[in-house]
């Protein structure tokens, strides 16, 4: 305890705060993040056992050689969209009014594609291999695409979230970083142009995984020119729950901190875009499904029942996500009464983040888990404790590193001097 | 293509794919470099002051960033958005001419009215001659009393607007001094003068614009006026108002007088730190 | 000219013994691998039992040895593969896979319909003193990285050396036949030349009780299957799945 007390009385690091923003003190704040550490601590020995034993830690298997780590990726890297297409909307269609969000949406970005990459890291089997895609890559292989692409859109978000590092209090006194972050401040609306090409194509590619494989009747889609339909699902769908997923961190972080951070109007005008965004998405994915029932799952020998006979992957999940988690949410983010109430847009734009994970889950563990051969098994597979914690790791890492940045970047404009409480903390 | 690949053909493909991955590669790094080279550039040229300023001013909070014409009472309210650089401000002309309210010397601190004075508590006064000297404000100085160092430039070398005119230290804490004026060093002054500094103007000080951006008659009032309440405000959980309110009147060396106060927080403010 | 090896496996006389797996496993350095399961090990070529799903007399069953199919077109795995470890060698028609250059990603395995394709869980480890029966013609594989079928590829390069030797571009048949075959105590698969029409393997897998497995897929594996019984030949089709039940 006397460690503790001294920790309240002497160590500060309030010359790293912005002036003019309050922060919890330094020991509640370091308090509040020790089981996130723990977590982290415990992910990266989860990771270490995987690395240093390799993949037999997992409980994944010849069948279902993607697992875990693959729906997630999949599921955070759309939830991360939000940060390209808030860039998209800001610096290229100049809708200025999301200007706000556009700091968090580069934080969370960084973090959801950092963590994805640590994951598929450890999920191959010979990490340091990982280069050989950039020596000899198949360019017939959706794979590439995406480690191409994942690749340099993780390298232009890390160049987005430089100059919101570099005017950390400390940092932007050192006048060559100030200046550095200025110009390339400047130059961000030609990063967001770049991230935006980049993430049309991966997040498309990510779709188009498992659209080509043909041996997976189930997941198999007629194409349009070289790509199969699912590579515009993803697009959609990425989009579509990208500014959902800003919506619900943004206000989980003001309800954390018990401030408001953004106009309030900027929820509803997210919730708008996402909104119309995702009823196109069901109304596409709406229109493939029949496409698959009647002409592509059939013409290979399949019949599209076959797809749904085993529980608990049954129609149920089919309708889950295209109205439950599709039609519903898409109804309630638009409608004027509904999308004017916080409670409502925000189970909404949950809805939404949950569909969007559902259609990936459904992706890849129903795509495995089905029979193709007439005398195959249906699967099942549950995931290691170290496959687990893995990943709990990687959302500890974003909870940590957002609260950094929360606590010692500027993410929100509005947050000098006229900060409103909203309640007391 | 690449060495140590048996049996890699090309294809029409490789060359899309790759001509486009490549393309996107060579636009972000050329981006990087540009922002380096830019950067670099900006500091050789010296105008590393300028745009560190701006950035600093962006960061200022909205009271910080009162017009020069609302403190004079020629408008109500009115925020400034171009760092302070009234020689460039449009709105300019059209404020000046309205009627300014109150008399121009604040209570109880000293300021002549020969004098000009920046944001940042410094003080430039015009010599005959066309050179200008340079000092601390009553303001600034009642708060530090005596610096415990005072580092100053070199004569002969440049300061830029905005940029450091000297530092100073005083409890530990550090304290850069922005300069009012850019130009020359010609003489440091002792502890004997008022002054601290003697500038060759790098501009002629008989245009108007060259000290356009300083504060001067009843705008400097209602500046120090707006400044004493900040200060109070920022003392007060030390339930030291009484002594400073006292007459409207401000106690010399009140950092050696109220060693506890958060001199941090009221430095930067002082001298509109970031 | 180049071939197009291929495969037609009787299943009315494979009595499912597992000598080629055997065979296999030796031929290719399979490791012995403790922990493994029957899900997690390491069988490029593999046995499986089918019912019919009757019971008393009308139950039948069936032996179906499931290898790497070597598909023709659309080949899934190749594709798939982000940095060429799948190819198609155009001079045998055999699906190659390149441990050397596998990132262990596993997409290939999620591509493949006859889930014929393995991964290396585990560091390959033999009993002390049987590392002295390993094959030295064949590389063995490390932790991480996928394998499968490649039809002994070692014995073909060894046949292509003895041609070498003799001065002569072809190889004579008889020098290249893969592990499972020769081991086949009945004789149910049988190996042979595609692309000759005068194959014996070639008429087989013309004749009428010959079938591929989601043959509908259209990937055109050159694994092709053979039975007199109805049922069985029912088998290679997803949608009867119903009427199956699996062993």
């Amino acid at each position: 305890m006397a460690s503790l007390t001294m920790t309240e009385t002497h160590v500060t690091d309030s010359r790293w705060i912005a002036r003019g923003v309050e922060r919890i003190s330094l020991s509640r704040f370091l308090l509040c993040l020790a089981p996130w550490f723990v977590l982290l601590v415990i992910g990266v020995y989860a990771a270490g056992l995987c690395l240093f034993y390799g993949l037999n830690q997992t409980n994944m298997d010849n069948r279902f050689a993607f697992g875990l780590w693959i729906f997630l990726d999949l599921g955070i890297i759309a939830l991360g969209a939000g940060a390209f297409f808030t860039g998209f909307l800001v610096y290229i269609l100049k809708r200025s009014e999301l200007k706000p969000i556009l700091n968090t949406a580069v934080v969370v970005g960084f973090i959801c594609y950092s963590g994805a990459v640590s994951i598929l890291m450890i999920d191959v089997g010979q990490p340091l291999r990982a280069w050989f895609t950039f020596w000899h890559p198949n360019t017939h292989s959706m794979l590439t695409e995406v480690t191409f692409c994942i690749s340099c859109y993780l390298l232009v978000l890390s160049l987005e979230y430089i100059p919101i590092l570099l005017r950390n209090r400390q940092l932007r006194k050192l006048p060559s970083f100030l200046i550095f972050e200025h110009q390339l401040h400047k130059l961000v609306p030609v990063l967001a142009a770049v991230g935006t090409l980049l993430s049309f194509f991966h997040q498309g590619s990510l779709g188009g995984l498992y659209g080509v494989l043909r041996g997976r009747p189930f997941a198999f889609r007629d194409g349009i020119f070289i790509w199969p339909s699912t590579f515009f699902l993803f697009i959609l769908s990425a989009i579509a729950s990208g500014p959902s997923f800003l919506m619900l961190v943004t206000a989980t972080v003001e309800k954390v901190t018990g401030k408001r951070l953004v106009p309030p109007d900027l929820f509803r005008r997210l919730g708008l875009i996402s909104g119309v965004l995702l009823a196109v998405y069901i109304a596409a994915k709406s229109i493939d499904t029949l496409i698959w029932m009647d002409f592509t799952s059939p013409a290979m020998g399949f019949a599209p029942w076959l797809s749904y006979m085993h529980k608990p992957f049954g129609t149920p999940i089919l309708f889950a996500e295209i109205v439950l988690f599709g039609l519903i949410p898409a109804f309630l983010l638009t409608y004027r009464r509904t999308a004017a109430k916080r409670g409502w847009l925000l189970s909404a734009a949950a809805m939404a983040c949950m569909g969007i994970l559902l259609n990936r889950f459904v992706l890849t563990v129903q795509t495995l888990a089905l029979p193709t051969l007439s005398f195959d098994e249906f699967l099942t597979y549950t995931p290691s404790w170290q496959e687990v914690a893995s990943f709990a790791g990687v959302i500890a890492y974003g909870v940590i590193v957002y609260s950094l940045s929360y606590r010692y970047l500027p993410l929100f404009p509005a947050q000098k001097g006229d900060e409103t409480h909203v309640s007391g903390r | 293509m690449f060495p140590g690949v048996d049996g890699f053909h090309w294809t029409a493909g490789h060359i899309i794919f790759l001509g486009l991955f490549f393309a996107v590669a060579a636009t972000i790094l050329t981006t990087v470099a540009s922002a380096a080279w830019r950067s670099a550039r900006d500091i050789r040229e010296d105008r590393a002051a300028g745009l560190c300023w701006k950035s600093d001013f962006a960061e200022l909070p909205v009271h910080d960033r009162r017009c020069r014409h609302e403190l004079a009472g020629r408008v109500i309210s009115r925020t400034c958005d171009n760092a302070f650089n009234c020689g460039s401000c449009g709105k300019y002309a059209q404020f000046a001419v309205l009627p300014a309210r109150g008399d121009s010397n604040p209570s109880g601190l000293n300021y002549p009215d020969d004098r000009l004075y920046s944001r940042d508590h410094t003080w430039v006064k015009v010599e005959p001659g066309g050179t200008v000297s340079i000092g601390l404000d009553d303001f600034a100085q009642h708060v530090l009393g005596t610096p415990d160092s005072i580092t100053l430039p070199e004569i002969g070398s440049e300061i830029e607007l905005n940029g450091t005119a000297w530092q100073m230290k005083k409890h530990k804490q550090k304290i850069r001094v922005r300069a009012p004026i850019e130009g020359t060093v010609i003489a440091k002054g002792t502890q004997q003068d008022d002054w601290i500094l003697k500038i060759q103007p790098r501009r002629d000080v008989k245009d108007p614009l060259t000290t356009r951006h300083l504060l001067r008659g009843p705008e400097v009032r209602g500046w120090i006026v707006r400044e004493m309440e900040r200060l109070q405000l920022q003392l007060q959980p030390l339930n030291t108002a009484p002594t400073l309110a006292d007459g409207g009147t401000l106690m010399p060396n009140l950092m050696d007088s109220l060693p506890h106060a958060d001199w941090e927080t009221v430095l930067a403010d002082t001298f509109l730190e970031a | 000219m180049s071939a197009r090896y291929g495969m037609v496996i009787d299943l009315d006389r494979c009595t499912g013994c597992g000598a080629c797996m055997m065979a296999c496993a030796a031929e290719n350095n399979v490791p012995a691998l403790p922990k493994a399961t029957n899900r997690t090990g390491l069988t490029p070529m593999l046995v499986r039992k089918v019912s019919n799903g009757r019971n008393g007399v009308a139950q039948r069953e069936v032996f179906i040895p499931i290898l790497c199919m070597h598909c023709e077109q659309h080949t899934p795995c190749v594709s798939v593969c982000p940095q060429q470890a799948v190819e198609v060698d155009r001079a045998t028609g055999i699906v190659m896979q390149m441990p050397q250059r596998c990132l262990g990603c596993r997409y290939c395995m999620t591509a493949c319909p006859y889930h014929a394709r393995y991964f290396n869980w585990w560091d390959p480890a033999w009993p002390a003193g049987t590392e002295k029966s390993l094959n030295p013609g064949v590389a063995v594989r490390m932790r991480g990285v996928v394998e499968k079928c490649n039809m002994c590829h070692a014995r073909l390069h060894a046949a292509q050396e003895k041609a070498a030797a003799a001065g002569k571009r072809e190889i004579d048949p008889a020098d290249y036949v893969p592990a499972c075959v020769e081991a086949c105590p009945t004789g149910a698969i049988r190996f042979g030349n595609l692309a000759d029409p005068n194959d014996p393997v070639t008429q087989e897998s013309h004749s009428p009780e010959a079938f591929r497995f989601l043959a509908r897929l259209g990937t055109e594996p050159k694994v092709y299957y053979k039975s007199k019984e109805a049922w069985v030949r029912a088998l290679a089709e997803a949608a009867s799945s119903t009427e199956v039940q699996h062993g």
